[in-house]
């Protein structure tokens, strides 16, 4: 291998490693399998009561045992999402081989998105304040009630010191902690980084979606998720945690481990809205797909598949549409795209999920199927009914945000 | 060769000044902003102080009623920071094809808990069936960015850290790396912090607040003082802001970010992290430790920081530790939280501008574990090449930002 060579794979990002606690299952082995056969996660909630509310339905996490991952010392600090968080990014360090010495543990760090954090302590700590006055406040929670707490944690159980932050921006946390991150390696300030995203479910929270209408059944009709569908009325709230391990080809190659992908671009745009509403056309949701692309040196033309942002509500699953329409209007061949919201609920910042079920889609070559949609809202290349078998070179992880925000991975074979 | 990025503009609510030529001015004169809270009902509380913005009427900032309704109060003061940097910039108005390039990084905190806290307050009067859930749309701290994109039209990338007390210094970083690797031309860069019940009731609990005013690296410290702010800089490239004949406060040389992976809330008593993360802040801008000028200090006045911070800067620095002006302006504008990096990163700047090192103030005992040079006499004139700007938060969240004068002679590019 020749020098310029080398310093080209020092620059390149890979993933090695992943893990995730998820509604479909804990681990890549169980959530991979359950994935790919197009089972879906969304059930009638069972974690707090949802009788006063218009909706019922959630893609909760069951079956998560922590202390299968996490030190006993440990595990009495930690809350629920750091709990998801930190088991998560012990199995992606343990699938990518990677163990924590002396050696790598400062060029090692976290980059986290959460959209929401831990929403259970902070409005247990409220509401005791708002209720009982500050004197009755429990100060242990408080730790737990920053959004940073989970990578903090993260980084105490497993031992690692190098750069921690955690990214918040809504829907886009996820997939901006993971721009970030594929940032840092190819400017070669760390070695190994995991990140991804977690969010959980609360009642609170679960009461204030309903009350935003940001759930299904919107506009009645059926409860039920179904992204891209002609009947959809509105998204189901979901949770979860996952993450993945970056590093560069270089340093893949010298530890001998096969990388699953390349992340080769990165975009993140903006445009105004409401608060929490969407934006009027497609101008930007394209100019940041553009953008990614241009940064991975690839054309619409080279993209065979797309795991896209849409969760089955009426504006979001349009504009998305509508956008793929026009980018690949001119493509000889249309990339196949898949929205796994159907299966595994909105939890905002399930970029880091669909992370690891896209690096799984470019390692076997099959994209899972959209559950939930049996009438498309338009003609186009939708996974309807059954998982596809593609040979996949290149792929768009979408985020879409309310609030105007976008961010588009591509990853590459 | 690699890209200088600059600081074009800048923008600040503090309590101890409303615009930044005041708060260079009050940095200068030692001001204290930490006084009596108004801003809620302190009657509860162990402690009653705080920096709190005096005399902010949005209505001075943002024409629209409607775009009032939809920000809290951190957006608000966002915002009108926002407006100050690119007036100050030469960047009012915008061009469209600005608009198109220039993006948006904040490091967040309470975000629109303080409005949170109004309408939970009347859901409990009212019932959940009665309560305004819409009040809630501004509640989490990535509504400052989203605001300030969309009341001026960026459609540049948008970001929000959260990382506590490092977040703003984080923020000014990332926002240099976004225009260093072209995904950005310009970018707003900053933080922003409002003061709030369930922040200030959280750090009473943990009783890390002083009940007067906080006397950081003194003997007697007993507490932080906690404050809100917002700090926004414009940053863009060397190259274009001098093609556009922009006046320049500084270069932005490099960050460090690294984490304790020790303890939540207390800093590990070895300094590492915080020791690497200046390590990682000099590597990064391609300085050693002779370069360095000033350290605006994280100096939260807690009894275990202080003292870390001090050891962590005499490891690092060895002899020359007691050589170098460290001071904490914390001392005057209070822990701004999540905007402490950027308020701090402003301060720098200003320093490096107007060639001064501002002063440790309420300073009396001498601890022999912090024996530093603080600055506590007033602040002194002092030609300043490069100041290194520390933030640690909770979780272990260390980042340090460095800062040279644009002219190049503290900077590799002398």
């Amino acid at each position: 291998m020749d020098k310029n060579r080398q310093i080209d794979n020092a620059r390149r990002v890979v993933i090695t490693g992943m893990g995730m606690v998820t509604p479909l299952g804990v681990g890549k082995e169980e959530f991979g399998r359950r994935l790919f056969a197009g089972e879906c996660a969304i059930d009638t909630i069972k974690s707090f009561d949802t009788a006063t509310f218009p909706s019922h339905l959630g893609a909760e996490v069951t079956n998560f045992a922590p202390r299968d991952f996490i030190s006993v010392k440990n595990l009495r600090r930690m809350d629920k999402i750091a709990l998801m968080t930190a088991a998560s990014a012990r199995m992606a360090l343990d699938d990518a081989g990677i163990k924590i010495t002396e050696g790598n543990r400062d060029r090692t760090g976290i980059i986290l998105g959460t959209a929401f954090g831990a929403t259970d302590v902070t409005l247990q700590f409220a509401s005791t304040l708002l209720t009982d006055g500050p004197a009755l406040v429990n100060p242990i929670l408080v730790p737990n009630t920053v959004m940073n707490a989970p990578a903090g944690h993260t980084s105490i159980e497993l031992g690692f010191r190098g750069i921690n932050t955690t990214v918040t921006h809504f829907a886009v946390s996820a997939e901006t902690a993971i721009a970030y991150a594929a940032a840092e390696i190819r400017r070669g300030t760390s070695d190994f980084i995991l990140t991804g995203g977690v969010d959980i479910l609360s009642k609170f929270y679960y009461e204030v979606l309903t009350r935003f209408h940001a759930l299904s059944p919107q506009n009645g009709g059926q409860e039920a998720c179904r992204p891209f569908d002609k009947d959809r009325n509105g998204a189901i709230a979901g949770e979860g945690c996952g993450i993945i391990c970056l590093e560069s080809l270089q340093s893949a190659i010298a530890r001998g481990h096969k990388p699953y992908c390349e992340i080769t671009g990165e975009g993140i745009g903006s445009s105004p809205t409401t608060p929490t509403g969407w934006p009027e056309n497609t101008d930007v949701i394209k100019r940041t797909l553009h953008r990614s692309m241009k940064n991975a040196g690839i054309s619409a033309a080279s993209i065979q598949a797309v795991s896209a942002a849409a969760h089955g509500s009426k504006i979001l699953d349009a504009l998305e549409a509508q956008a793929y329409a026009e980018i690949f209007a001119d493509s000889e061949k249309n990339p196949l795209i898949t929205s796994l919201k159907g299966a595994i609920g909105e939890s905002f910042s399930g970029g880091g999920i669909r992370a690891c079920a896209l690096a799984l889609s470019l390692e076997k070559n099959i994209l899972p199927s959209v559950v939930g949609l049996t009438k498309p809202l338009r003609p186009m290349a939708f996974v309807v009914g059954e998982k596809k078998e593609v040979a996949i070179n290149n792929a768009a992880l979408a985020g879409i945000s309310f609030g105007g925000t976008y961010a588009y991975l591509i990853f590459s074979n | 060769m690699e890209k200088r990025i600059v600081i074009t503009g800048v923008g600040t609510l503090n309590s101890i000044a409303n615009n930044v030529a005041d708060f260079a001015v009050a940095l200068q004169a030692g001001v204290c902003g930490i006084k009596e809270l108004d801003l809620f009902d302190t009657a509860e509380f162990r402690t009653h102080k705080g920096g709190q913005i005096k005399n902010f009427s949005p209505r001075d900032y943002i024409n629209q009623e409607w775009s009032i309704k939809r920000m809290s109060r951190a957006d608000m003061i966002s915002f009108a920071a926002t407006l100050e940097a690119l007036s100050d910039a030469g960047l009012d108005p915008l061009t469209d094809s600005q608009k198109v390039e220039m993006g948006v990084a904040i490091g967040g905190g309470s975000g629109g808990l303080l409005e949170a806290e109004s309408f939970y307050m009347e859901l409990l009067k009212k019932g959940s069936a009665k309560a305004q859930f819409s009040k809630l749309s501004t509640i989490y701290c990535a509504s400052s960015a989203d605001r300030i994109a969309s009341e001026l039209g960026l459609s540049g990338p948008k970001t929000t850290f959260m990382t506590a007390c490092s977040a703003g210094a984080t923020a000014l970083g990332y926002a240099r790396d976004l225009i260093v690797s072209g995904q950005a031309s310009m970018m707003i860069a900053g933080g922003v912090e409002p003061m709030c019940r369930i922040t200030y009731a959280a750090f009473n609990a943990l009783q890390s607040v002083d009940p007067n005013v906080c006397r950081p690296f003194d003997k007697n410290r007993a507490g932080l003082s906690l404050g809100e702010a917002s700090a926004i800089m414009v940053l863009e490239e060397l190259d274009t802001a001098i093609e556009r004949g922009a006046r320049i406060y500084g270069e932005i040389l490099g960050y460090g970010v690294t984490c304790d992976s020790f303890h939540m809330t207390s800093p590990d008593e070895k300094a590492s992290g915080a020791i690497r993360s200046m390590q990682a802040a000099l590597l990064d801008s391609g300085l050693t430790i002779e370069d360095i000028d000033y350290i605006n200090a994280h100096g939260t006045a807690t009894a275990v920081n202080d003292v870390t911070e001090t050891r962590a800067i005499k490891e690092l620095f060895g002899k020359r530790a007691y050589l170098i002006p460290v001071s904490s302006t914390k001392s005057m504008h209070a822990h701004t939280l999540g905007a402490a990096g950027a308020l701090e990163g402003i301060v720098s700047i200003l320093a490096l501008l107007h060639g001064f090192v501002p002063p440790t103030i309420n300073y009396q005992d001498s601890d022999p574990l912090c024996d530093l040079d603080y600055v506590t006499a007033g602040s002194r004139k002092a030609n300043l090449r490069t100041v290194l700007s520390n933030s640690f938060a909770f979780g272990g969240n260390n980042t340090t930002v460095i800062f040279g004068r644009y002219d190049g002679t503290g900077a590799r590019h002398g």
